[in-house]
Order: C-alpha cells, then sequence, then structure tokens
C-alpha cells in the first residue's frame, strides 16, 4: 500500500522518474513558445468557431471593430466563455502539477477528492434553502462547499503520513457518498434546483458571464501565488522528505501549502464551470514529459498547457454536433478515460 | 497460515465429491438471527404506516386469502416490492462477497469500480436513442455489463490487482458518468427527474416479474455458487497452496468474477444501481461470523436485510415525495464506509 513516505509511490502511466536529463534552454524556448502560439491560436479559435458559423474575415473585423452589430454580438458572446476556458484550464492544470508534487498522486481530480461533490452540494443548498435565484448565482456556495469538502477529504485522507493514492481515492469517495446523497434527496424532490444542478454539474463554459469570474478570480489567484512561491520548496521536496529537511526545507510545511493550493485552483475552476474531468490528469504527464522534472517550469507551463488543451476541447465539443453542442466536461471525458485505460494497462507493481 | 484449521475442525457439509460447504458454529448463529430479523422487517414492512395491513390480520391475509384493501396493498403494492428487496439485496451480497473474495480486495465490489456507472450510462443511452423501443433496465443491463468487460479489459491481469482496479475504474466511471450527464442534461425535465430517479437505484412499485427476474437470478446462480464455494476456501490459501491441491485458483477467480457480475447486473435490472449494498453486507457478515472464509450465506442474508430495512426507512420516512432506496443506502453506506476506513487506518492495515 502506498504511504508517501519512505519509497515514493509509483505514478500511473509514467515511467519511473529516470535519470534527470533537462532539456537545454533554448530548447526550453523553443517548446514555449510553440506552447504560447498554440494557446493563441486556441483563443482564436474558441472566438471563431460556434454553432452559428462565422468566417474568419468577420472574426477579424469584429477585433478592429469594423464590423456590423449582429456579427459582433455573436463574436463578443464568446469572449466569456473563452476567459472561462483559460481560467479553468490553468486552475485545474497547474492544481494536478501541484497534487503531482506534493502526493506523487497523479489522480488530481476534482472529482476524486470530493470537490466537485462538495461544490454541487453548496450550489443545491444555496438556490434550495437560502433562496439564491439566477443561474450562476450559486457560486459562491459552490464555492464554500468545495473548499469544505475538498479540505476535509484531505484531513481524513491524509492524516499521519504523507498522503497515499488509495487513501486519498477513498476518503474521497466517502465524502462524495455522503454529499451526493444530500444532493440527490434535495434536488429530486425541487425541480427548479433540479434543473440548476443538472446544467452545472455536466461541466460546461457557455451560459456564464463575466460575473462569475469575477466571483471565483480571488481564491485562484490565491492558490495561484501560494503554486509559484511554492515552487522551489516542491524540487526540494522531490528529493526525499528526509534529503529535504537536511536541506533545511520543511516537507511537512510545504506538503500542506502545496495541498491548500491545489484545493483553491480545482475548487475556482469547478464552481465556476461545473466538474471537468482528466486535464488535471493529463496535462502535468504532458508537461512533464516537455521540460522534464524542475517545478518552476512546470507549473509555468502547466498554466499555458491547460488553458490551450481546455479551449481545444471546447471547441471541438461546439464542433461536432453542430448546431447542437456537446459540454467540455463530456470531450474532456471522452478523450481522457481510454487513455487513462491505457495507461492502466502499462501500469506495474501492486498499488 | 492457519486456515487449513480453520476450516475443518467447523465442520464440512458435503454432497457427493463436488460440494464441501464449511458450516462453524458462529455462522449457524449468524444465519439464524439475520433470517429471523429478515422476517421482523418483513412484518414491519407489510404493517406499519397508513396502507399497512394490521398485525392481527396479518397471518390471515398471507396465508389465507387477502380482500378488499389488503389483497391490494399485499399483491400488488408492498408484496411485490418486498420479494425484490429480499431477492435484490441477497443477489448483491452474494455478489460482494464473490468479488472482495477473488480480488482479496476488501473495497473490491462491482458497484465501486464502475458497474453502476456502467449501468447508469446504458440506461440514458436507451433514455435518450430509444425512448420506448427498449425498457430502460435492458438497457441497464447491457450497460453493467459492458462496464465490466472494457474494465477486465483495461486491467490486462483480471481484476487482480487493486491499484489497476481501482485507476481503471475510475476511467470507466468517469466516461460512463459524463455521459450519463449529458444526457440528463439534454432531455426534458420530466424525463431527466425519472432517469435521476432511476439511476439512484429505487424500489417503488415493483411488480411481481421483477421478482420473478431477480429470483430466478438467484436460483440460476446460487447452485453455481455453491460449486464454486469450496474451491473458493482453498483459494484463501494462497494461489501456491491452491493449486497444489488442485482448485484451480486462475478458472475459480475467473468463474467467481463472472458469477458476481451477472448477480449484480441481475439487481440492476430490477432495482437500478443499489449503492453500496454489495460493499458492505460482505464485511458486516465477516465481523459477524469471524474467522476466515468467504461467509456466503451470510452475506447473502446481510444484503437482504440491509436493502430490506433501507426500503422500510424510505417508505415510512417523514421525508415528502417518497425519496428512493439508493439515496438512504448511499448516505448510510457512505458513514459506514468511512467507519470502516479510518478503523482500518487506525490499526495501519491500509
Amino acid at each position: 500500500m502506498v504511504t508517501g513516505t519512505g519509497t515514493p509511490p509509483r505514478e500511473a502511466g509514467a515511467k519511473r522518474p529516470g535519470p534527470t536529463r533537462r532539456p537545454s534552454f533554448p530548447l526550453i524556448g523553443l517548446i514555449g513558445l510553440v506552447a504560447v502560439v498554440v494557446l493563441g491560436l486556441a483563443v482564436f479559435a474558441s472566438v471563431a468557431f460556434g454553432s452559428r458559423p462565422t468566417s474568419i474575415s468577420e472574426v477579424l473585423a469584429v477585433l478592429n471593430g469594423t464590423a456590423d452589430p449582429g456579427v459582433a454580438t455573436v463574436v463578443e458572446s464568446r469572449y466569456p466563455r473563452t476567459a472561462l476556458g483559460v481560467f479553468a484550464g490553468l486552475c485545474l492544470a497547474v492544481a494536478g502539477t501541484l497534487m503531482q508534487g506534493v502526493t506523487r498522486n497523479p489522480l488530481a481530480d476534482p472529482g476524486l477528492l470530493g470537490i466537485t461533490s462538495g461544490a454541487a452540494a453548496g450550489i443545491v443548498t444555496a438556490t434550495a434553502f437560502l433562496g439564491a435565484s439566477g443561474q450562476w448565482a450559486g457560486v459562491w456556495w459552490a464555492l464554500a462547499g468545495a473548499l469544505l469538502a475538498g479540505l476535509l477529504v484531505h484531513v481524513i485522507g491524509a492524516a499521519g503520513s504523507g498522503a497515499g493514492l488509495v487513501r486519498l481515492v477513498l476518503a474521497g469517495a466517502v465524502v462524495s457518498a455522503v454529499l451526493t446523497a444530500y444532493v440527490q434527496a434535495v434536488t429530486l424532490g425541487k425541480p427548479r434546483v433540479f434543473d440548476s444542478y443538472r446544467y452545472w454539474v455536466v461541466g460546461a463554459l457557455g451560459g456564464r458571464d463575466f460575473d462569475v469570474l469575477g466571483a471565483v478570480l480571488p481564491p485562484a489567484v490565491l492558490g495561484l501565488l501560494v503554486a509559484v512561491l511554492l515552487s522551489p520548496a516542491l524540487n526540494t521536496l522531490a528529493l526525499g522528505d528526509e534529503s529535504a529537511s537536511a536541506l533545511g526545507a520543511n516537507p511537512a510545511l510545504t506538503r500542506t501549502g502545496g495541498l491548500v493550493a491545489a484545493v483553491l485552483l480545482s475548487t475556482a475552476a469547478t464552481a465556476a464551470v461545473g466538474p471537468i474531468a482528466f486535464v488535471g490528469l493529463a496535462v502535468p504527464h504532458i508537461v512533464r514529459a516537455l521540460v522534464g522534472v524542475d517545478f518552476r517550469l512546470r507549473i509555468v507551463f502547466s498554466a499555458v498547457v491547460g488553458p490551450a488543451l481546455l479551449l481545444l476541447a471546447d471547441v471541438v465539443g461546439r464542433l461536432v454536433l453542430r448546431p447542437q453542442e456537446l459540454m467540455v466536461g463530456v470531450v474532456t471525458a471522452f478523450v481522457g478515460a481510454p487513455a487513462l485505460l491505457l495507461a492502466v494497462r502499462r501500469m506495474k507493481g501492486a498499488s | 497460515m492457519t486456515p487449513i484449521r480453520a476450516v475443518s475442525p467447523r465442520g464440512v457439509v458435503t454432497f457427493g465429491r463436488a460440494v464441501a460447504i464449511p458450516v462453524g458454529r458462529a455462522s449457524v448463529v449468524v444465519v439464524i438471527v439475520t433470517v429471523a430479523l429478515i422476517v421482523v422487517a418483513a412484518v414491519a414492512t407489510l404493517s406499519l404506516g397508513r396502507l399497512g395491513i394490521p398485525l392481527a390480520d396479518l397471518p390471515g391475509a398471507v396465508f389465507g386469502g387477502a380482500e378488499g384493501k389488503e389483497a391490494f396493498v399485499l399483491e400488488r403494492l408492498r408484496g411485490p416490492r418486498l420479494a425484490v428487496a429480499v431477492g435484490t439485496g441477497a443477489a448483491l451480497g452474494l455478489s460482494g462477497a464473490l468479488f472482495q473474495t477473488v480480488t482479496r480486495n476488501p473495497l473490491g465490489s462491482p458497484d465501486v469500480i464502475g458497474l453502476s456507472a456502467g449501468a447508469g450510462a446504458g440506461a440514458a443511452v436507451v433514455a435518450l436513442f430509444l425512448p420506448g423501443v427498449l425498457p430502460v433496465p435492458v438497457g441497464a443491463l447491457v450497460g453493467a455489463v459492458g462496464a465490466m468487460a472494457l474494465l477486465y479489459v483495461s486491467t490486462g491481469t483480471g481484476f487482480r490487482n487493486p491499484g489497476r482496479l481501482i485507476v481503471a475504474g475510475i476511467g470507466v466511471t468517469a466516461v460512463s458518468t459524463a455521459f450519463t450527464q449529458y444526457v440528463v442534461y439534454a432531455v426534458e425535465r420530466d424525463r431527466a427527474t425519472a432517469l435521476t430517479a432511476y439511476l439512484n437505484g429505487s424500489l417503488a412499485a415493483r411488480s411481481w416479474e421483477h421478482a420473478a427476474t431477480i429470483w430466478a437470478v438467484l436460483l440460476v446462480v446460487a447452485p453455481l455458487v455453491v460449486l464454486v464455494a469450496g474451491r473458493l476456501v482453498i483459494g484463501e490459501m494462497g494461489d501456491e497452496v491452491a493449486a497444489a491441491l488442485g482448485a484451480e485458483p486462475a478458472r475459480t477467480r475467473a468463474v467467481s468474477v463472472v458469477l458476481s457480475v451477472v448477480l449484480s447486473a441481475g439487481a440492476v435490472s430490477v432495482a437500478g444501481p443499489v449503492a453500496f449494498i454489495a460493499l458492505t453486507a460482505p464485511q458486516i457478515a465477516r465481523r459477524l461470523t469471524g474467522g476466515p472464509g468467504p461467509h456466503l450465506v451470510s452475506a447473502a442474508l446481510v444484503g437482504a436485510l440491509l436493502l430490506v430495512l433501507a426500503d422500510l426507512a424510505a417508505q415510512q420516512s417523514p421525508v415528502p415525495g417518497n425519496l428512493p432506496v439508493g439515496i438512504y443506502t448511499l448516505a448510510v453506506g457512505g458513514l459506514y464506509l468511512g467507519y470502516l476506513l479510518t478503523r482500518e487506518w487506525r490499526k495501519g492495515s491500509l
């Protein structure tokens, strides 16, 4: 069974951290440039493609401010969801990278860590009992519920020595089960609450405005700040607890700070756009394959690759069923799950 | 290596050479007490509440002929519902006990690792694409079996490795859940509500056909379980010992997993995915009975008792709107799992 201390548990799908050859500086610069260009293209695609077709020249005209108002309205209606996509992708990817650093746990997924059910319980409580109205007025409560549930899971799962993978997942299952029972019990009896819940729980970027972003920005900024400040300490932690202590670091403090930051970030994303699976799982692996093991680089690159992936998934979701659309949470699950199952087949060892 | 001693002095009931069921005194007591409790819970189910048949009239109504309101309650409302609850609970308990024994994983039960989510996705497919063409339970059945097949393929080594099992279960669950939620989002509210209620696991409005289905599954599978039971006990000693004793551990394991999935899928098809019975019943049976061994009979009986009790709570609870029984098992089962985990962690065994 994985215990976190002692022998480091292996990550699913990843090879053992072999000799850490760091890519050279020009190569990193080149990868960074490519990543930024891809993100830029993803942002442009998110603004340009939608259920109502708009041509590239029309979009460029809108960006120049020379288009006719009808087209401008259509294109501008895509700004909030693009901003939310960048925001959520960044939060989930950085949270996943932090979790890998802190627990070496490859399963830093909001759904598994109680965050999704906590946010759901918050939204349902707000709309059912506290008179919150409007589709997204529950976002503050989602934030509070997710934060509480996420921290509870880590307290249960990580009590004592470092958090083992199976323990954390099971703690998440326990908290999720009880909260889900509550959510189901309330929603089944109240159609209005059920509606706001089912539109949130599918995980979508559309239908939100900038107010939602404003509500979840503070915890995300705080989490990101902690993540950046912690990244050198995470490098030290990767050497193992004893070496880290010998180098003057405080492993327990780093671990706690990293977990809190990860919970803050994934909570902010989940409260805003609903549960989105596999971004927090996949991006850290991609980034590590690209830039190596240095956490300072990994966090910066996660913040670029995560938004790019999420926006591309959203654009794909808008195009496959046009004029209807497939929510981004569904797209990421359908792409991510097969990848995870393939990774499991390559997993070695007992746990 | 103590299992030999644990088996032989407690007595073994044999039928010919193929069947040997170990019977201990503790298990006999547990079986008798559990059956008695099931009877009590069943009587309460039939007699409590506004529509209940008064206790004094119950024997006459059950053994003689019931008339009027009592006949309606007994033959249309609570009778079939009770029969479905007992059968489904027993099937789930037995399924969980089989699965946990062969995977040696106290947390491996088909519903935890993706069977329920798969059943939900199957039901959702039917609700979205084939409304009225195919009954929703058939979709659930196909989805459940499909999810287990996917899990089996993606773990590579079968269901043995707990780490792989949990991670692959997460993948299967994620994709099934995402699809189900998309359907719940896409269809109109009434159908979404009906689908959600079904997906919680419900025993409301069951007919005698439902009861016949689950009891038929039990009657077909139980004899097969009895056939592998002896080998399962030997399997507890480890693969090498089991192989040396001629118990063919790999084959026993595969057969048991298939039987377990069939039982769970049968339960899903009549009651929807009722959470946690398959997980907790074997654990409770094991703690009550003590000692090694799969405790198949006790697990089935405990499962039946749990589900009848949960459904009694669902029927008699003062909460308006009659919540489906699955919500009760989810809440209570979740709390029990939490208790179990913290206890194991305090002992340091997990």
